[in-house]
């Protein structure tokens, strides 16, 4: 019985679906116009590549942090699954975290006084590794960032910051990506690399992701656009 | 690694004169509940164990205080006896009857002639420590056997024989020779063999079976049912504190000697007391110090708490990894306590020997079960606060 229930925690990948979400601080904002998202029934399949297109002070952020579970301040219903994500917290919540969902915060969020190494290992070993140590290095080399490594997150610039924050985001096991706006502070040269190595790894995980930004832009093959 | 990196995070430096202080609280009041424990054992051991207890030690043969106010009613009332069966430190009473009449035991051998006047006494048999199949009378035997003080002999081979020339005895010679034993009252004169078949320290009087000592009483005494004037009690302390005082109270007296622990028990019930109730106390100020201390450093990382429960840290981590930061230096405290403890005890072993007072060489299993007790109550004040502080964070 055991046994099979792991095995549909492992082959049952996480779908997402919003109801009639509406931030409650924004709300009379929202009901002046059209959103794909905002008060709607919206349902994200697993794998979905989805764009979230949206005009500076729409609520990009408000919407990864609801989605991710960091505020409660909305009303209408956020499901992994078939479960409420108000129901669940603690040790469960981390669990999540830590297997199904991962995440590039548009503050990034590294700790400032560990190496950019140190920010990515430890969400590398939070939970059983997925991936080995050397993948780091891979990835840094990837991005351009290997050479700045050892040094401290906070003396990083705002755009060294945001590749190590992406690749801390790939180092662990995932069914969902969340990505808000993660590109802000690349030139267009690194986008690319960065989206490229976001697209292999999605494609590995057969994982989904929602990225939010402000503009069109091709850097994926999106299966999905909405305008927040 | 993990740890290593949330060690980098989570600094337990902040605060560290309080932690030190924690700790020296904790192991100062870990020393004294444990020497507490300790030197109770100690204690009883002196008091209960085989090397330092003999079989007078529970037996006390008490008298009313005869002074000029008693004289003439030095005797015991059947409330007087009541009231001593009911006092919780007594297990048990027995009287102890008198002869009420002339008797005198001789030798039949003239090479070892002897002739003395005597009474004798008698006691339930429940309170009688010589085991002898020989002790048992009824009416129309002619055999007494007797119990003899071994007081008596000692007087015997120490002094007597020396000034008269006499040859010393054994308690087995004693217990071999058979003398003749005359009652002689106007009711009437009648004749026994006797038989030392035992010695006691427990009573100090020439004993012999209750049955012949009611019988010849009844037969040959002009008192009838004269009042006891001594009782013999048993008691599981000689050195109670409340049995010398009810003792005392009532006009009671008794061997002094087997009452001497009363007045140390005391003074050591005291220091115990003291030692333990300080050292509660302490532990009680020592754990909040700690606890503020672990809430003082939740506090001061609440920032990287609250990232690394963002980024998917679980609080079931983060509690262990908190846990295994601050609850090893609790199991070195108590380490550190019970090492000095056995070193305290080694050395009072060593101490008391020459005084020819015997203690254990080690520390007692209590002593060690009484840390673990407290080791559990720690790592559960431990685990309560850092769950409490973590979820605060989590919310």
């Amino acid at each position: 019985m055991q046994l099979f229930l792991f095995l549909i925690c492992i082959f049952d990948t996480m779908q997402i679906e919003l109801k009639q979400i509406v931030p409650i601080p924004l709300k009379d904002k929202f009901s002046q116009r059209n959103s794909d998202v905002w008060n709607q029934t919206v349902l994200f399949q697993h794998g979905e590549w989805i764009k979230i297109k949206a005009p500076s002070g729409t609520g990009k952020t408000t919407f990864i942090h609801t989605l991710y579970k960091l505020r409660h301040d909305y009303s209408g219903q956020v499901f992994y699954d078939d479960q409420e994500i108000k129901n669940i917290s603690g040790d469960a919540l981390a669990q999540i975290r830590q297997q199904k969902i991962s995440v590039v915060f548009q503050d990034l969020r590294l700790f400032p006084n560990l190496t950019a190494r140190e920010n990515i290992e430890l969400k590398r070993v939070l939970q059983s590794p997925f991936y080995d140590a050397a993948i780091i290095d891979e990835m840094a080399a990837k991005l351009g960032v290997a050479n700045i490594l050892n040094q401290r997150a906070g003396l990083c610039s705002y755009g060294e910051q945001q590749r190590i924050a992406i690749i801390r985001a790939l180092i662990q096991p995932f069914e969902w990506l969340f990505l808000d706006e993660p590109f802000s502070h690349l030139d267009h040269e690194n986008i690319s690399k960065a989206s490229a190595l976001i697209a292999e790894e999605c494609s590995k995980r057969k994982a989904g992701f929602i990225l939010t930004d402000l503009d069109e832009d091709a850097h994926f093959n999106y299966s999905k656009y909405l305008q927040l | 690694m993990l740890n290593s990196l949330l060690k980098k995070l989570i600094k337990t430096a902040s605060g560290r004169t309080r932690f030190v202080m924690a700790i020296i609280g904790m192991s100062v009041a870990l020393l004294l509940i444990l020497s507490a424990v300790q030197i109770q054992i100690d204690y009883d051991d002196l008091l209960y164990s085989k090397t330092n207890q003999d079989s007078i030690a529970n037996f006390l043969v008490v008298n009313k205080i005869l002074n000029n106010k008693t004289y003439g009613t030095a005797t015991f009332k059947e409330e007087d006896l009541n009231k001593l069966k009911q006092q919780n430190f007594i297990e048990d009473v027995g009287i102890l009857t008198p002869s009420r009449f002339k008797a005198s035991i001789q030798s039949y051998s003239d090479r070892f002639p002897f002739y003395t006047d005597i009474s004798f006494e008698s006691v339930p048999a429940a309170f009688i420590d010589v085991n002898s199949k020989d002790w048992k009378w009824k009416e129309g035997d002619n055999f007494i056997p007797m119990i003899a003080p071994n007081m008596f002999l000692d007087i015997y081979n120490f002094q007597f024989s020396l000034s008269q020339n006499l040859p010393q005895l054994t308690q087995d010679i004693v217990k071999m020779i058979v003398f003749k034993v005359n009652i002689n009252t106007d009711k009437g004169s009648v004749s026994f063999n006797g038989k030392i078949v035992g010695f006691s320290d427990r009573i100090s009087s020439l004993l012999v079976p209750q049955e012949f000592n009611d019988w010849a009483n009844q037969h040959f005494s002009n008192t009838q049912n004269a009042k006891p004037s001594r009782v013999v009690i048993r008691t599981k302390d000689p050195g109670n504190p409340a049995l010398v005082q009810y003792l005392k109270d009532n006009g009671l007296t008794t061997d002094a000697d087997k009452t001497r622990f009363s007045k140390y028990r005391q003074i050591v019930n005291a220091i115990v007391n003291v030692s333990w109730i300080t050292g509660a106390v302490m532990l009680l100020f020592a754990l909040l110090v700690f606890t503020l201390f672990i809430q003082l450093t939740i506090a001061s990382c609440k920032e990287e708490i609250q990232l690394l429960i963002t980024l998917g840290a679980s609080p079931k981590q983060l509690q262990r990894f908190l846990m295994k930061q601050f609850f090893p230096s609790n199991i070195i405290i108590i380490i550190i306590s019970l090492i000095a403890i056995t070193v305290l005890q080694f050395e009072a072993h060593q101490l008391l020997q020459e005084q020819n007072i015997f203690v254990s060489t080690f520390t007692s299993y209590y002593t060690f079960a009484t840390a673990f007790v407290i080791l559990l109550v720690l790592w559960f004040v431990n685990y309560r606060t850092i769950r409490k502080y973590i979820a605060v964070q989590d919310k």
